[in-house]
């Protein structure tokens, strides 16, 4: 049965001429009418803009879940750089290679040369733990010049956007002659977005 | 084509946009209990408002949408669609629209309140042994302000009395972790200090700031070091 089959068909009979007459009297849009359709717009407009809110409510779910993945990426890739110690140093800058894209990963080896150094020259085993973690939004840099270039934050086109972790570590070292005393380690990672894939693409060390 | 339409408008999508409605407000509301309730009792009239509509369709041939003498009846079922389309902008507005800006524009104040604070902390100088101090104290409830006072400006004053004077200046902060009530900043302050006839010492320091929500406006409550303070 089609939704129209409670149509009465039309006849040619005279109850129904007369009732057609008072059909075709009455007017097309009632006053009740005419008050469910501007309700029925306001439902439209209602709708749409649920539709805007959720949108833009999701919108900012997903900043705040990236920004989330970029700190435990970050976080994991620091662990690796302040657990180093002299069994698993090669290792360690093997996996920290993997994580990382841009310049860093080409230039790591010299980055990461402070830690390495350290590490092969005194024969350590370091011992990191994160003291805090945070999505950086202010950011000075007093060696920058005036009126520089900002820096490239698509990684020379391969990423679509960077964020910067700031992580306060300290690290505490010890080798044959004992353990030498707790020092603090203040990071800035940069962690861009590469194809959906988050990788570390600049280190710099606080001090 | 007339007909079809009105028992589309009114006897499919009214009901059905008022279930989606509620559904939407319980999700806004990350289906609180009450609600839940509610919105069972709700929806389960709906759905038997549908069903005793088609049941007398069957009968009479005639549903909401399509009787010509019930118009109030349709503008009934219009407006309480109505109702809880509105209620859900309403709703998901405030859930939504307004948490996410005041989490927006609280993660911008407690980082700038943040950076002052802590930049004040470390900064003195012989004419000036406190006036930065107070700056900082002034950020606090009174309570916090007196110790912290009586810690960093006693510091502060000796430090001045010394001749010693330091200058701070954020070099990185970010938010470690905020609530509506509640924030912790964490902030990265490099450090200059100097002394009569000694080269100048520069000292990076991090910081957690904690802050609170207190009558309307971020307070600051404590200030952790998370590195080494430089040595004085």
């Amino acid at each position: 049965m089609s939704t129209l089959a409670f149509v009465p068909e039309e006849t040619d009979s005279p109850e129904n001429e007369d009732a057609q007459a008072a059909d075709d009297r009455r007017p097309v849009f009632s006053g009740l009418g005419i008050a469910s359709a501007v309700l029925g717009l306001l439902c439209v407009a209602a709708i749409v803009l649920t539709s805007i809110i959720w949108s833009t409510h999701r919108d900012e779910r997903d900043e705040l879940d990236h920004q989330s993945r970029a700190m435990q990426v970050a976080l994991n890739w620091a662990g690796v750089l302040i657990n180093m110690n002299k069994d698993n140093i090669e290792a360690s800058v093997q996996k920290l290679h993997e994580g990382t894209v841009g310049t860093l990963n080409t230039d790591l080896d010299q980055v990461i040369e402070p830690f390495t150094n350290l590490v092969k020259t005194l024969q350590l085993r370091t011992t990191g733990q994160v003291n805090a973690v945070a999505i950086e939004s202010v950011h000075r840099d007093p060696n920058r010049e005036p009126g520089s270039a900002p820096p490239d934050e698509t990684v020379g086109g391969l990423a679509s956007r960077t964020d910067t972790v700031l992580i306060i570590a300290t690290l505490t070292a010890e080798n044959a002659g004992g353990k030498r005393p707790p020092s603090s380690l203040n990071l800035r990672i940069g962690v861009s977005d590469v194809d959906g894939q988050l990788l570390v693409s600049g280190l710099d060390l606080l001090r | 084509m007339r007909n079809a339409w009105r028992v589309f408008a009114f006897d499919i999508a009214a009901p059905l946009a008022a279930i989606a409605a509620l559904l939407t407000i319980g999700y806004a509301l990350d289906w609180r209990v009450w609600w839940v309730a509610v919105c069972s009792v709700l929806c389960t009239l709906i759905v038997e408002g549908m069903i005793a509509n088609f049941v007398l369709f069957r009968r009479d041939s005639v549903t909401v949408g399509t009787d010509d003498d019930g118009p109030g009846l349709r503008l009934a079922v219009v407006g309480l669609s109505t109702a809880a389309l509105v209620a859900a902008v309403l709703v998901t507005y405030t859930q939504w629209t307004e948490s996410d800006r005041d989490l927006a524009r609280n993660m911008d104040d407690v980082v700038q309140i943040a950076v002052k604070f802590a930049e004040s902390t470390m900064t003195y100088s012989p004419p000036e042994p406190t006036t930065a101090i107070d700056r900082a104290a002034a950020m606090m409830e009174p309570e916090q302000a007196e110790k912290f006072k009586a810690s960093y400006g006693t510091e502060a004053k000796n430090q001045a009395a010394q001749n010693i004077s330091a200058q701070a200046q954020t070099i990185s902060a970010g938010v470690n972790a905020v609530s509506p009530d509640s924030a912790v900043v964490v902030v990265v302050v490099g450090a200059t200090r100097q002394q009569p006839g000694k080269p100048p010492e520069r000292a990076v320091v991090g910081l957690q700031v904690v802050l609170s929500h207190e009558s309307g406006q971020w307070r600051v409550f404590d200030l952790i070091p998370i590195s080494p303070a430089p040595s004085q």
